[in-house]
């Protein structure tokens, strides 16, 4: 950071983004962003032209990776809204450090959300019927609505939380307010409203996710009341989870400087999602289905405790158990590489988690009579079999680098809010770094 | 290639034409058995595949046949999670045709699209029977209007045992499997191709249709048991 000071901010909170510049290694990373993001177009591109029989689905496991993708990021997308926002609700400034910046990662993850669905579309060229011949009644197009209604929401409130500061630095995504002070009062008054609107939607959001899957009796498990539930408590760890990782990672390669009480308080915070996520929630739904089909006590302890897939151990136990253990040890849980860990590791367990649950759904079929159902896809020669009685999916090369690639779009969103947003701790100086800005000020 | 809307598949053994159960061995009666069951669409009432489809590209006629508009659909697949048939399959590239004229009287089907069958509807819109149940050499299917209690496909209704597929499922759908000793079914009108037909076609519309399909073992044992 430039050493230079001003004094030019009227009020004493104006911040400064975290990253002056783009440096070489801010450059290179752009840079790869770039290509991963070149690269997806292309592979989307040649799936628009191929068909989706490029990717791993076919007629019984008809939603693959981007579906898995979505959901996670649906997920994820909860975090820095829910941290920023619930504590305004209750007029607190707690945890006001991480707002901004959690703000930024809900908007990037919400945004990957939405393209995933993309490339899943067989014609997308005809999406625009999601306006003009809308059925209300298909939890799809509730779907559709929350995400973009959480979408805008998102953008306003981070716009909200820095318009003030980004007019004091004279920059032109102000859109013309002015930084004063009745502006910086009135705007917490709005701010307060938008958390009240912005927590209600997120709860929403989630829920009308899960019910996309819970809504169906087809599927095996997908038909559960609890899902809903489950994907609150999804986006609860794996939002946070992130948000934490983001912090960390934003503490130790850009000014951003993130308070380590707040951090390990939050990490507290996120072995209490975790226990009533992995360990609740989880009991509260397998205990039924194992009491009822089992008759010792041991065989109904052992159907309760031993799980199905190997996702389902990858959850519960990468991404549940060790986290969880690794936030309780007193001696472990104040380390930033700790909470480091701790986090990545449920982000990775909440992706697991919506692998195993569309596997759920597609593993096996209601029907399985032989020859069973015509898979759909080319037919190889005579050793192909166009017949399938169960689910099997792997995601092609193709499915891959499409998803990278929006996911680079997602990294290029918070790379650019690290480098032009007012991101930074507040300060009780009236200073901040000037970072020869975009509007060359000073 | 490798689309089907109609699967007969084999209830019994795990490969196709194979029963379950045992040989009679020793002078012990054998516990063989073995029937087929003709799956489609099942065309439910309370279709999941209608509800779930955000851009009403599947809907549900007048006549109650669940059909598809393929210039509408978007290729989201949500109807096929929601179809616990499997009785839907997509068009994951271009498809070809054997012979390659086309389809016929039946409407081409673009890359990117979901299909099923669609009880001939373009033949049901003439007054013929679906070609199913036409060319069914055992006479095993049964068409007709469900609200004329005196159709062929009421009467059978009413008078056998019927079943459901996955009833438990609560989708109700218009399709029943019929057991029992009984005469083969009879097609309810004509057997002609669609484009052999004058231009005012003699039947009347039907106001709710309605399949019947006979699961019983081959023509051989009416009274086979069902799965
Ligand atoms: S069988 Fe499947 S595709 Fe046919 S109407 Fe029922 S749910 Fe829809
Ligand atoms: S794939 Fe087509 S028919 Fe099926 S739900 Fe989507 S838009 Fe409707």
């Amino acid at each position: 950071m430039a050493g230079e000071t001003a004094d030019r901010a009227t009020t004493s909170a104006a911040r400064a983004p975290v990253l002056s510049s783009f440096g070489t290694v801010s450059k290179a990373w752009l840079g790869l962003l770039g290509v991963l993001l070149m690269a997806g177009l292309g592979a989307w591109a040649y799936q628009l032209q191929q068909g989706l029989a490029v990717t791993g689905m076919r007629n019984v496991f008809s939603w693959g990776l981007y579906i898995m993708l979505f959901v996670m990021f649906v997920g994820l997308s909860a975090g820095g809204l829910i941290i920023s926002s619930a504590p305004k609700f209750f007029h607190s400034d707690r945890y006001e450090e991480f707002a901004r910046l959690g703000v930024l990662v809900s908007l990037a993850c919400i945004i990957v959300a939405g393209l995933l669905i993309l490339p899943d579309i067989g014609r997308p060229g005809r999406l625009y019927q999601f306006f003009t011949s809308p059925d209300f009644r298909s939890p799809m197009v509730w779907d559709f609505g929350i995400v973009v209604l959480y979408g805008v929401l998102n953008l306003w409130y981070l716009w909200l939380l820095t318009r003030r500061d980004l007019a004091a630095r004279g920059s032109r995504f102000a859109f013309g307010t002015e930084d004063t002070q009745s502006g910086r009062d009135r705007d917490r008054k709005l701010l307060f409203w938008t958390a009240a609107v912005a927590l209600p939607t997120a709860i929403m959001l989630h829920s009308v996710t899960g019910w996309i899957f819970a809504t169906q009796v087809g599927r095996g498990d997908w038909f559960s009341p609890l899902v809903a539930p489950v994907f609150i408590a999804k986006a609860l760890v794996s939002g946070l989870g992130l948000l934490l990782v983001v912090s960390i990672l934003a503490d130790r390669y850009t000014a951003f400087d993130a308070d380590r009480d707040e951090l390990a308080s939050l990490g507290k915070v996120l072995g209490v999602f975790l226990a009533f996520h992995v360990v609740y929630l989880l009991a509260a739904e397998r205990l039924p289905h194992a009491w009822a089909d089992h008759f010792g006590f041991w065989a109904i302890t052992s159907e309760f405790l031993i799980g199905d897939s190997i996702y389902f151990w990858l959850w519960t136990g990468l991404g549940g158990a060790l986290p969880l253990v690794l936030l309780l040890i007193p001696t472990l849980r104040k380390r930033l590489s700790v909470i480091l860990a701790a986090g990545t590791l449920a982000v990775a367990g909440t992706l697991f988690e919506g692998i195993r649950l569309v596997f759920t759904g597609y593993e096996s079929v209601n029907i399985d009579a032989a020859p069973g159902i015509s898979l759909g896809g080319e037919y190889a020669g005579v050793a192909t079999d166009i017949w399938a009685t169960s689910g099997t999916y792997t995601p092609t090369l193709v499915e891959v680098v499409v998803t990278a690639g929006i996911i680079a779009v997602g990294a290029l969103v918070v790379t650019v809010g690290l480098r032009y947003l007012p991101l930074q701790q507040p300060t009780t100086q009236g200073t901040y770094a000037a970072d020869g800005g975009n509007e060359g000020h000073d | 290639m490798g689309q089907a809307w109609n699967r007969v598949l084999t209830v019994g053994g795990d490969h196709v034409d194979t029963p379950e159960g045992s040989y009679p061995e020793d002078g012990d009666g054998g516990t063989l058995e073995m029937s087929y069951q003709p799956t489609a669409c099942q065309h439910c009432e309370n279709a999941p595949c209608v509800k779930v489809c955000p851009v009403n590209a599947t809907f549900t006629r007048e006549d109650g046949i669940v059909e598809i508009d393929y210039d509408k659909c978007i290729g989201c697949r949500y109807c096929m999670a929601a179809c616990p048939y499997n009785a839907r399959v997509f068009n994951w590239e271009d498809p070809q045709h054997v012979p390659e004229e086309g389809t016929g009287d039946v409407e081409e089907r673009p890359q990117g699209v979901v299909e099923k069958c669609t009880f001939c509807s373009h033949r049901v819109e003439e007054g013929l029977d679906p070609s199913c149940v036409v060319n069914c050499p055992a006479d095993a299917r049964i068409f007709g209007d469900f609200d004329d209690e005196n159709s062929t496909v009421s009467k059978y209704v009413a008078e056998y045992d019927t079943h459901q597929l996955l009833d438990d499922k609560g989708t109700d759908p218009k399709t029943y499997y019929i057991q029992g000793e009984m005469s083969p079914g009879r097609p309810w009108k004509g057997k002609e191709l669609e484009e052999e037909l004058d231009e005012e076609p003699t039947a009347e519309e039907p106001a709710d249709v309605t399949g019947d399909e006979s699961v019983s073992g081959a023509a051989a044992n009416p009274t086979g048991g069902d799965d």
